[in-house]
């Protein structure tokens, strides 16, 4: 037992610093986000401000049309969920249930595009597009992703694991295919939906790439893409304003985060797992 | 009423129109364009064969991306892998603490590579950073971090290895316990030490995780543009510049079309290379089952 | 209440018959169960009835209904899987309703025709339960009440009590039996259990490769096994048969044109010293190899010359140093294959008229 003591210390002074390392970065967002101009200018940092200066979140959203940008981000996040619902349950329906001519072409096809990242063909579609005049449009942020490779990689896992005499009872009861999706399968998939939900709101919540890319004015730009273009601020960066505003991107996971870390930790160790 | 036989078909339509329209079909546009000369505007897209690639790898610019990209993945994957792995291996205990550790070390992973790049260059500033601060209280010289050619790629790998650490860590922990428990039980009664045990059972048992890690994480330290795109835009002097924001100057600002997608080609072979060796694990998984 | 008919049904899956050419008629009202060995394409059969499984070939008729087209749901059959399959996310109660809610019952006629049968099985107070909580033979009884709910033409059960334990599924059996009586419906039963097939069928319908080998009443198909494999299946232990050619060196007075000859294990009496020449009887001597006490009766394996066999006697057991045993079966309980392991009909009316006899 007494050798255990010093272990212990040990095994506890590590994990202090591995939060403070990956902690600490946040706590100085917060620190700077109530920060003066000049206290963000000052030599060695001062950690708590004088007083909090809630005015900078004020000053980071009256920055540019903030109110535009939420809606979008709202907008393209939910529509793409929903979308995403449409497609992917049917779809892994059919792959989980069926056996159709051409069925390991499709399912292939899906394969390929999971492995397919935006940075590899965001030009030839900008392009698309363009010629579709869909470009700067909320449409050319949400079609993309109105479907879901991962998501039906994993709902065709879950779906595939529901007895097959579960259906054919339900066939026998006068249940439509219909009903059978809706009434049996996704009560049964529920937390895989749910685990894919909180994957894909946070991947296109946080997603600076592809808007960044597809649009070219405000009336389409999304939340990140307006943080970033804080940093343009006249005059130099003005640290405090741009935490402040990098605050409002960031305290709605991290809520998230904090009461559902079980399912979103699952929701993205299942792309590595799988 | 759709007839039994059409029905999976109309299932999966909706998907496959999207994989098609805006997966699959773009990656052949993007071939058959790196083949032309095009400047986006003008109405002629003229046939240039291999020219593209060809005058891509004679260009000192171009070189230079590919060695920043090269560098910058072989770094990232093995910092951060090696890191986790050993992080993993401590951490993968039950319990409130361990929970916390391991959720604190994966909250970079959930926020936006926006906030996270602009929360570190303002860690990284060199003259009011938390950074230099902290490398002054250990006596250690101040760093130009971004502003200077000889540590900005390092200073972005950095970002890169915190941010992926945590992921890493916990797909490992999952893969770690996975491994059943007897082995370790028939381990410690044929009187194995910790670090044969860790040779001979855990890495064995944990390398189609290893692998799986290192070929994802290859696959998105190529695709690295976020944080080049705010915290450097490829400078100073094209110190920072990688593949994926090379294509996106050379479409957008240059409008050199053909010559970004021939660029854009070179990323898809990367790709399609490490999605044959994923596959290829996928399949060998198969088999232990 | 309907009667089923089979019309030259087959099941193939790619070139391999499940089902071969079935012809057969499921009484109105009966119970008939389908029994046979694993793979002998009995479940095939009550799928296709059920229409889980579409027919290869031939006709399924439902009363003047040929049903090979009408989906499962519109066939007006119900049935309890061998697993339950009870949808795990819905309530008893839900369960028991989905079928209503999907023909578009009134609420109000469903909530009485739940309450009737949930008091019935005897589910009253485990309405709002999820199944996962209930126990086996709960479960089994809300997999029952959702079948009943429907009133449907035909009950198809495929193998309900085999994951029941012993006690509880020879309650559920009678429990079965009562159930039938009660509903008059027609009950299409599957079952590997000879047992189970025994005791609650009033109709037999043994299967064997695809193809129907006997179909009787269970009396019938113990008492006239049409050949060996219904001879060796239906019984405990088999019965014993032997190659006519081995048989004859130990007795004199029996036919010679059959091929095989068995008796059952409980038609033999074991003697330990040699009984009187009887022109009755065959006797053949053996040495007794195990003992089986089972309370009641007793099985011994004896070895012969001919082959080993079993009997089955329900005297106290002789001690175990008896390893000399005579055994004596009378004649007319001999049954008689030809080469084709066909019933030998010429024996065969020889024994129904002396059986018929002894019943009376």
């Amino acid at each position: 037992m007494k050798s255990r003591l010093p272990i212990n210390i040990i095994n506890g002074a590590g994990m202090i610093i591995v939060v403070v390392l990956f902690l600490m970065p946040f706590v100085w967002m917060v620190s700077t986000s109530f920060k003066t101009l000049g206290e963000t200018m000052t030599f060695p940092p001062v950690w708590f401000p004088d007083q909090f200066l809630w005015e900078n979140f004020i000053k980071a959203w009256n920055s540019g049309p903030f109110l535009r940008y939420f809606f979008n981000s709202v907008v393209v996040t939910f529509g793409i969920l929903v979308l995403q619902f449409c497609t992917i349950i049917p779809a892994a329906y059919a792959f989980a249930r069926y056996t159709f001519k051409g069925d390991r072409f499709f399912f292939g096809l899906t394969m390929i595009t999971l492995m397919i990242p935006p940075q590899l063909i965001f030009l030839p579609v900008y392009l698309q597009m363009s010629s579709w005049g869909l470009l700067d449009s909320l449409w050319a942020l949400i079609l993309p992703f109105a479907s879901s490779a991962f998501g039906i990689f994993l709902l065709r896992q879950s779906f595939k694991q529901v007895p097959e005499e579960l259906l054919e009872a339900a066939r026998l009861d006068e249940a439509s295919e219909g009903k059978i999706i809706l009434k049996i399968m996704i009560p049964m998939a529920k937390p895989v939906l749910i685990t894919f939900a909180l994957f894909s709101f946070i991947t296109h919540w946080n997603d600076y790439f592809w808007p960044l890319v597809m649009t070219t004015s405000d009336s389409a730009r999304t939340l990140p893409l307006g943080i970033s273009k804080l940093r343009e601020v006249e005059g130099g960066v003005a640290w405090n304003i741009l935490m402040a505003g990098n605050m409002i991107l960031v305290i709605p996971i991290l809520i998230v985060f904090f009461f559902a870390q079980r399912q979103i930790i699952r929701a993205f160790v299942y792309t590595g797992v799988k | 009423m759709i007839g039994k036989k059409a029905f999976p078909y109309a299932m999966i339509t909706p998907s496959m129109i999207v994989f098609c329209l805006f997966f699959i079909y773009p990656i052949g546009y993007m071939i058959y364009l790196s083949l032309h000369d095009w400047n986006f505007v003008s109405p002629v897209k003229d046939f240039v064969g291999l020219s593209n690639f060809t005058s891509l790898f004679s260009e000192q610019e171009f070189l230079e991306v590919m060695r920043n990209s090269l560098v910058y993945t072989v770094l990232t994957v093995t910092l951060t892998t090696g890191t986790s792995l050993g992080l993993a291996v401590w951490l993968n205990k039950q319990g409130i603490v361990y929970r916390f550790v391991q959720g604190a070390m994966f909250s970079p992973h959930i926020i936006s590579l926006v906030s996270i790049s602009m929360l570190w260059m303002w860690l990284m500033d060199p003259d009011y950073g938390l950074l230099n601060w902290f490398l002054g209280l250990f006596g250690l010289p101040e760093s130009p971090w971004l502003t200077d050619p000889s540590t900005s790629l390092l200073s972005l790998v950095l970002v890169a290895v915190w941010k992926g650490i945590g992921f890493n860590a916990l797909v490992f922990i999952a893969g770690l316990q996975s491994i059943p428990r007897d082995m370790y039980e028939a381990a410690s009664l044929d009187d194995a030490t910790w670090f044969r045990t860790f040779w001979k059972i855990t890495l064995p048992m944990l390398s189609p995780t290893l692998f799986f890690l290192i070929i994802i994480n290859v696959i998105s330290s190529f695709q690295v543009f976020e944080t080049i795109a705010i915290m450097t835009q490829g400078g100073p002097i094209n110190s920072t510049n990688t593949l994926v924001f090379y294509i996106y100057e050379y479409g957008f600002n240059f409008f050199k079309i053909g010559y970004a997608s021939a660029a854009g080609v070179l990323l898809l072979i990367v790709v399609s290379v490490m999605t044959f060796f994923y596959f290829r694990l996928l399949s060998v998984k198969v088999h232990y089952r | 209440m309907a009667q089923i008919t089979l019309k030259n049904v087959s099941k193939r899956f790619d070139d391999e018959y499940v089902v071969n050419n079935m012809n057969l008629t499921v009484k109105d009202g009966s119970f008939t169960v389908l029994v046979g060995p694993s793979g002998c394409g009995k479940s095939t059969t009550l799928r296709m009835i059920a229409g889980l499984e579409q027919v290869s070939e031939g006709e399924i008729w439902v009363d003047d209904e040929c049903v090979n087209d009408v989906s499962p749901g519109k066939r007006d059959v119900a049935m309890v899987f061998q697993n339950y399959a009870l949808y795990p996310t819905m309530t008893v109660k839900g369960n028991i309703e989905f079928g209503l809610t999907n023909k578009k019952v009134p609420k109000k006629e469903r909530e009485s025709l739940i309450n009737d049968i949930a008091s019935i099985v005897g589910l009253e107070n485990h309405l709002y339960k999820k199944p996962q909580t209930l126990s086996g033979g709960q479960r089994q009884r809300v997999a029952l009440a959702r079948a009943m709910v429907k009133k449907p033409k035909v009950f198809i059960l495929d193998e309900p009590l085999s994951n029941l334990d012993a006690k509880l599924r020879s309650q559920m059996r009678t429990e079965l039996i009562q159930l039938h009586q009660r509903l008059g419906t027609t009950f299409i039963y599957v079952t590997h259990d000879q047992v189970e097939a025994m005791s609650m069928g009033d109709e037999i319908v043994l299967l064997n490769k695809g193809e129907i080998q006997q179909n009787d009443s269970p009396m019938n198909v113990y008492h006239y096994p049409v050949n060996v494999f219904s001879a060796e299946f239906i019984g405990t232990p088999a019965m014993n048969v032997f190659l006519m050619e081995k048989i004859m060196p130990y007795t004199s007075n029996i036919d010679k044109d059959a091929h095989y000859v068995g008796f059952r294990p409980e038609h033999a009496a074991i003697l330990t010293t040699q009984p009187y020449e009887d022109s009755h009887c065959i006797t053949l001597q053996g040495q007794l190899l195990t003992r089986e006490t089972l309370g009641s009766e007793t099985i011994y394996q004896i070895k012969h010359r001919a082959g080993n066999f079993t009997v089955k006697s329900f005297l106290p057991p002789l001690e175990e140093n008896n390893k000399n045993v005579f055994v004596s079966i009378p004649y007319e309980k001999l049954y008689f294959f030809d080469e084709n392991k066909e019933q030998d009909r010429d024996h065969h009316w020889k024994q129904a008229s002396s059986l018929t006899v002894e019943g009376m």
